[in-house]
């Protein structure tokens, strides 16, 4: 049988497939369809150091091949956190890298801190991307310098692999994810969900509560794939590959491009069953192709000869 | 709560701009309560994206197949009607949500229902039924033949009132036909389905009479099992309504307290 095991900054996952933070298991509860442990690490909903009820309905709504939504991290109390989903967390049968979000860089460092202090998880996530928030998210995502000082300070913090999640802009996107890793960063995950808005024709209004939302699903793919094959060109982090990946065939895909790992995100919601099945056709096409190692398939599409840059140690101010 | 391939029993026109789906899903059919829901993937080459959910109509009396009403209205439900046919397999996920309340100690119930809200209605009066309580039903639509059910309320042997928009002047809406009734029957509970004001009347009447309310409520979803925190509507955390809160209709509900969700 090929070789499905995957290392991303000490990481050991036992398959290259993973979920989109906050579309997979709800309060804990992640067995509903299949068991947690099929896929090689789980990266949980984000969570602040604040409660929030979230953004007003309505939050979801469909669009060709995807979904428009604005749903705003609805949040429990970090207590509430603490004592009840992180000792489930702790407790699952697979490594678990904790998705966090902060208002301000004190913020940040503060979730980063008691995050890495609850001794559960083999990661974590900064979601310097979140399309849904007015404060926080990408107003660190865009900025190289912000996201350089923000994840610096996130370094001081923590122990643990810091996965720095991006958001698709084409304008920062290559001085932002130099920035992190001159920072300190181990790996970039990307992309989250762009911006996105919807026009009721009959109010002329927005027709998401929040009036600004984001577009996820199979329609952001092809844009999804080429930022993490530009990525894959700009800096030396691994990186974890997402945007409307639903198969087999999308795994393949976005490994070529560069990704070391790929998360399913709004194709569970819809095809629950989606993950588990990849994985076991992902085997199936290796075994065919006669592939040992799925190692093999990152950055393919840039061809043997082609070398990934140095490691970043200084800011790069390509801006 | 599973997601199976469910063999497609029947699918034919049921009244009005109505269909009627009936497959055959055992696991799902045994496990399912009153006001709890399906959500049903039907997709052509590019879409539609999201599954939809319905509410079960019926569930046969050996509970191995279930039923959902549907209306024609957008792409969905036309692929509903031109796709699943019998012997092919229909995709869904169920059991899902918090369906009705029905209290032990109850003797006699009321329905109320509009539209394609009545399709939320006959699994509880089956169950009802099936415990020796008579429920009463109070059903409305724009037209007479997009009334769903009648005959299902009527088997069992309680009163059915009906109104519709398209009716003469003069007639007596449902509310009326609800109040009326209240004097003279001792309701235990009301269940309703389907708008706001008859939530509302419902709610009205409920706490004068201090007897139990409920609605099964409706929101765009997304996934339908929890995970995307889509589908919230704002609801009432006390009787008075003083405190609110989102809460998930796929989870929390689809069937509410009407204190929950009047005037939240």
């Amino acid at each position: 049988m090929p070789d499905l095991s995957i290392n991303i900054a000490g990481i050991e996952m036992k398959n290259p497939l993973t979920v989109g933070s906050g579309t997979y298991g709800h309060h804990g509860n992640f067995n509903q369809f299949f068991p947690v442990e099929t896929m090689g690490v789980l990266v949980p909903k984000t969570v602040r150091p604040i409660e929030w009820p979230g953004n007003p309905p309505r939050r979801v709504i469909e669009v060709p091949s995807g979904l428009h939504s604005s749903v705003g991290i609805p949040s429990i109390s970090w207590e509430q956190f603490e004592a009840v989903d992180a000792p489930r967390l702790r407790d699952l049968p697979v490594p678990v890298i904790q998705s966090v979000i902060g208002r301000t860089e004190v913020e940040y460092a503060e979730v980063v801190a008691r995050a890495s202090a609850l001794n559960a998880f083999q990661g974590l996530e900064l979601n310097l991307s979140c399309p849904n928030l007015k404060q926080g998210g990408l107003d660190f995502g865009y900025d190289p310098d912000a996201a350089y000082k923000l994840v610096k300070r996130a370094r001081q913090e923590t122990d643990l692999p810091l996965v720095a999640k991006l958001a698709p802009d084409y304008s920062s996107l290559v001085s932002v994810a130099q920035a992190i890793e001159a920072a300190g960063a181990d790996a970039v995950a990307l992309v989250n969900a762009p911006r996105a808005m919807c026009i009721d024709i009959e109010t002329l209004k927005p027709m998401i509560g929040n009036g600004v939302g984001a577009l996820s699903g199979p329609a952001i793919k092809p844009m999804a794939v080429y930022m993490v094959w530009t990525l894959y060109r700009s800096i030396s982090l691994p990186i974890f590959g997402m945007g409307g990946v639903a198969n087999y065939k999308d795994v393949i895909e976005f490994m070529a491009a560069g990704a070391a790992a790929v998360a399913f995100g709004t194709v569970s919601y819809v095809d629950p069953m989606a993950l588990p099945r990849a994985l076991v056709d992902l085997e199936t096409w290796l075994v065919e192709k006669g592939i040992d190692d799925v190692k093999s398939l990152i950055g393919a599409a840039h061809g043997s000869d082609f070398q990934r840059p140095a490691p970043l140690k200084e800011m790069k101010h390509a801006v | 709560m599973e997601q199976i391939n469910a063999s497609v029993v029947s699918n034919e026109p049921l009244t009005g701009e109505y269909w009627l789906l009936q497959v055959d899903a055992p696991s799902i059919s045994a496990a399912l309560e009153p006001g709890q829901f399906v959500n049903i993937r039907v997709s052509g080459e590019h879409g539609p994206f999201l599954r939809r959910p319905f509410s079960v109509y019926r569930v046969s009396s050996d509970r191995t197949r279930l039923q959902v009403a549907y209306k024609l209205v957008g792409e969905g439900c036309r692929l509903m009607r031109d796709t699943l046919r019998p012997g092919t397999t229909c995709d869904l996920i169920g059991p899902l949500g918090t369906g009705y309340d029905l209290p032990a100690e109850a003797r006699t119930i009321a329905l109320v229902g509009r539209g394609i809200g009545i399709a939320a209605l006959p699994t509880l009066a089956d169950l009802a039924a099936s415990r020796g309580i008579t429920s009463h039903a109070f059903l409305s639509a724009r037209t007479r033949d997009n009334i769903v059910g009648t005959e299902i309320f009527s088997h069992h042997g309680g009163m059915v009132f009906l109104h519709s928009d398209d009716q003469p002047g003069g007639v007596t809406m449902v509310t009326d036909h609800l109040l009326a009734e209240a004097s003279k029957i001792d309701f235990d509970a009301i269940y309703v389905c389907g708008s706001n004001r008859l939530i509302r009347a419902a709610d009205t009447l409920a706490r004068k009479l201090n007897i139990p309310a409920q609605s099964a409520m409706e929101q765009h979803m997304a996934c339908g099992f929890g995970d995307c925190h889509g589908c919230v509507i704002e609801v009432n955390l006390d009787p008075a309504g003083e405190k609110k809160a989102y809460r998930e209709v796929c989870h929390y509900g689809p069937v509410f307290n009407t204190w929950e969700v009047v005037n939240a």
